[in-house]
């Protein structure tokens, strides 16, 4: 019951701000300064602002910090990424435009790390961090490794992408309010998952 | 009527989310915090001076009306200095903290707020959650730091870097209380 008032009260902040530009529009704009959540920020203090599309950070094994003292092993997969919202519009072919970069997020660019090699379909990838960001097609999502690191936004060297995978995607009923990026485990490993507006898309991942 | 329709609104987004097991966003949101300060911008726009040295990736909790130090939180007890993951700070480069040298690397920051000093703890058990597997034997350095106290006070928890005379500091923020955490490289 308290996750749902919290979940009102964070609508009520964000439907308060409407009218502000958004920052989860696939478009790079590095001078872009970050929209907030609207918390009180004194004048007087230089400190960030919370960000509209807040950060967030999903484990493989999931949920991997709460349990890791019960596993005695180190994690496999962390990702970061930004989250923005559907604020009642249409996603795909819209807010994401189909067959033009995405950043799979908001603000920072999205950052995968593995933390031992892994195999996304019959590809070899070594351990490391990486960037990752997605070519939506209609029927498919692109979704693309990339060597640099620590950018903003679409501001990425294609000239360092290690390789592409192809996510399916399904249509689901249930609309996901906040873009949300989550592993789940599967018979050879996981899958990176992503779910936004009534789309969902499957990575599967073996190790 | 508006707050009517936004009511509804939210409720049928609710029964939505309430469906899914998707997980919803957190109630102190995630951020990050670089040196060079805004790292990721200055690298668009080309004007990233010097490489980038520090990362810390933190959980923002909100004052909401409280006194964060000594009621909220306890003093003399370790705290996760966050919320939610444990906070965790990287060095993309050896440095000194205190007396230890510290190498490149993850590390998770806890600390023990009290009246007049924080004791700032870098720890070497990272991915981990809040501070309740705590172990003392994989600190990589402890230094006190004094208390500075703010007139105006910060909502939600906060983080910078800044650049000083010799060294980087970090700033961290909540409430009415400052601490600052220098860096040497």
């Amino acid at each position: 019951m308290p996750k749902i008032f919290l979940f009102i009260a964070v609508l009520c902040i964000v439907a308060c701000n409407e009218g502000k530009n958004d920052n989860d529009g696939p478009t790079t704009a590095p001078a872009a300064k970050k929209q907030s959540l609207n918390v009180k920020v004194e004048a007087s203090h230089p400190y960030a602002a919370v960000d509209l599309s807040p950060m967030d950070m999903s484990y493989f094994p999931v949920d991997y910090p709460h349990i890791k003292h019960q596993l005695q092993d180190l994690p496999l997969i962390r990702l970061i990424y930004s989250r923005p919202q559907k604020k009642g519009r249409t996603i795909m072919g819209n807010v994401v435009k189909y067959d033009q970069m995405w950043r799979l997020g908001a603000n920072e660019c999205t950052e995968i790390e593995f933390f031992r090699p892994v195999t996304i379909q019959e590809k070899k990838v070594p351990a490391g961090r990486y960037t990752l960001y997605c070519m939506p097609r209609k029927d498919h999502w692109q979704i693309v490794l990339n060597k640099g690191l620590y950018s903003w936004g679409l501001d990425i060297d294609i000239s360092k992408d290690i390789d592409s995978f192809t996510a399916n995607l399904t249509t689901t009923t249930t609309i996901a309010e906040y873009f949300t990026a989550v592993f789940e485990k599967t018979d050879k490993g996981a899958n990176l998952v992503f779910a936004w507006d009534d789309t969902v898309a499957k990575l599967p991942i073996t190790f | 009527m508006r707050f009517f329709v936004m009511l509804l609104f939210v409720l049928a987004t609710t029964t939505t989310m309430a469906q899914s097991t998707l997980p919803a966003v957190d109630k102190s949101p995630m951020d990050m915090a670089y040196y060079p300060a805004g790292y990721p911008l200055l690298k668009v726009g080309d004007k990233a001076t010097e490489p980038l040295l520090a990362r810390v990736i933190y959980s923002r909790p909100l004052k909401n009306g409280r006194v964060v130090f000594g009621e909220m939180l306890e003093y003399d007890k370790v705290w996760r200095l966050g919320a939610n993951e444990a906070t965790e700070l990287e060095f993309y480069q050896n440095v000194k903290i205190g007396n230890a040298k510290i190498k490149k690397g993850r590390y998770t920051l806890y600390c023990i707020p009290s009246v007049n000093k924080w004791t700032l703890i870098v720890n070497k058990e990272t991915d981990t959650w809040g501070a309740f597997k705590y172990d003392e034997k994989k600190d990589a350095v402890r230094i006190d730091l004094p208390v500075e106290k703010m007139e105006v006070p910060v909502e939600a928890l906060s983080m910078m870097f800044e650049k000083a005379a010799k060294n980087i500091n970090l700033i961290i923020a909540w409430d009415t209380v400052k601490i600052t955490l220098p860096i040497y490289l």
